[in-house]
């Protein structure tokens, strides 16, 4: 029968868990002296409050009733506080408008590809003129072919049974589309 | 005097309120030594059934009540000093037991046979009493630490199960399902301890 419903280790005083030498260790005494050392303890302790107070220097009556300095010092704690505040407010100027870099107007080049709104573009070479010397130059190939496309077999097979023309020559003569044209006398 | 002397001069006197704070510190320093007084030997149990050293049980009494000294404010809030104490050596204990777990603690049998009681007891028996209290103790370490804390605590006459649950901060079913799985692996632990040693005998 368990006489305390809220003691747990009541409920089974006979059963082989350990019980006793739990309650042996759980009943020692307590050592001789305790509450005094524990009191010792407190005491010692450094945990008194305290209120701040004035350094002993100026804890003369003198010093600390004189009601001149007191008005000296607030008068120097106002003064500190007013000017300094007074001394950044003065360094700060008002309405002053940032720095703003204005940038050239770009004209954009006739006849070339949009900017884009590039900050900078590069300068590129004049686009291909052709003129009347560029003609002879595409007479190898075959009427019907198209320009960009390469000839049959047989077209090659034709050309490279013609006589090619000197070397000297076509160093000599560059393409059409590299020759700058001459300005023309008035 | 002025009106602006008057005021000058209470800039430094000590106000009245001060005086009352004064005397509410007499007080909660007294009642602080009732505590000590009243308390003391149960919280240094609680903290031997756990640290099982003499000396490092006395130190963390010390501390709790070193802890109360630092709120002092809130002893008035307290509704069961007792219980209140008890969780905080109990925390204290446990946090000491974590940081020292290398070092030794003091189950070794002759320890044992020199703080538990003897009375009417021989050598023999009262060695044969530490074996078995420092093989009990071993299996209580073996325990989970939930189930070994609430079997710690059980076993002070003076706490109750809501007490015990009020210490760990759960619920008083908790404790009765802790402390009955707790008891069946003690029982288990102990069997084989049993079984183990009349092996090794035979």
């Amino acid at each position: 029968m368990n006489s305390n419903p809220h003691k747990p280790m009541s409920s089974a005083p006979n059963s082989d868990f350990g019980e006793e030498t739990l309650r042996l260790i759980a009943g020692l005494p307590a050592p001789q002296g305790l509450e005094e050392r524990v009191h010792e303890a407190l005491g010692a302790a450094p945990c008194r409050g305290h209120v701040l107070a004035w350094p002993a220097t100026f804890r003369a009556k003198t010093v600390l009733e004189s009601n001149w300095m007191r008005t000296a010092a607030a008068a120097t704690i106002v003064f500190v506080v007013v000017g300094g505040g007074w001394g950044v407010y003065s360094r700060v100027e008002q309405g002053q408008s940032g720095k703003v870099v204005v940038m050239p107007a770009r004209v954009p080049a006739s006849g070339g590809f949009a900017g884009a709104g590039a900050m900078r573009t590069p300068e590129t070479l004049p686009g291909p003129k052709i003129g009347e010397q560029a003609t002879p130059a595409s007479t190898d190939r075959s009427p019907g072919a198209p320009a960009g496309t390469k000839g049959t077999r047989e077209q090659e097979g034709r050309s490279a049974r013609k006589p090619a023309a000197p070397k000297k020559n076509r160093i000599a003569q560059p393409a059409a589309s590299q020759v700058a044209p001459k300005p023309v006398a008035q | 005097m002025s009106t602006s002397q008057a005021i000058y001069a209470g800039w430094m006197e000590i106000p009245t309120s001060a005086v009352n704070e004064d005397a509410r510190r007499r007080a909660e320093d007294a009642a602080i030594a009732a505590l000590v007084d009243q308390y003391a030997a149960a919280l240094y149990r609680v903290a031997y059934s756990v640290l099982r050293n003499p000396s490092d049980a006395e130190d963390a009494v010390q501390e709790a009540f070193l802890r109360v000294l630092r709120h002092r404010h809130s002893l008035a809030e307290v509704r069961d000093h007792r219980v209140w104490l008890i969780r905080i050596v109990w925390n204290i204990v446990l946090d000491r037991k974590r940081r020292a777990k290398t070092r030794p603690e003091t189950d070794d049998v002759a320890e044992l046979a020199r703080v538990l009681p003897a009375k009417g007891l021989s050598q023999e028996e009262l060695a044969a009493a530490a074996e078995h209290h420092a093989r009990v103790l071993a299996c209580v370490e073996r325990l989970p630490v939930k189930e070994r804390e609430v079997l710690l605590l059980s076993a002070f006459e003076e706490l109750t199960s809501v007490e015990i649950a009020s210490v760990l901060g759960i619920t008083e079913s908790s404790v009765r399902s802790r402390l009955f799985r707790a008891r069946n692996l003690m029982a288990e632990l102990l069997d084989y301890e049993r079984n183990e040693h009349e092996r090794s005998l035979r």
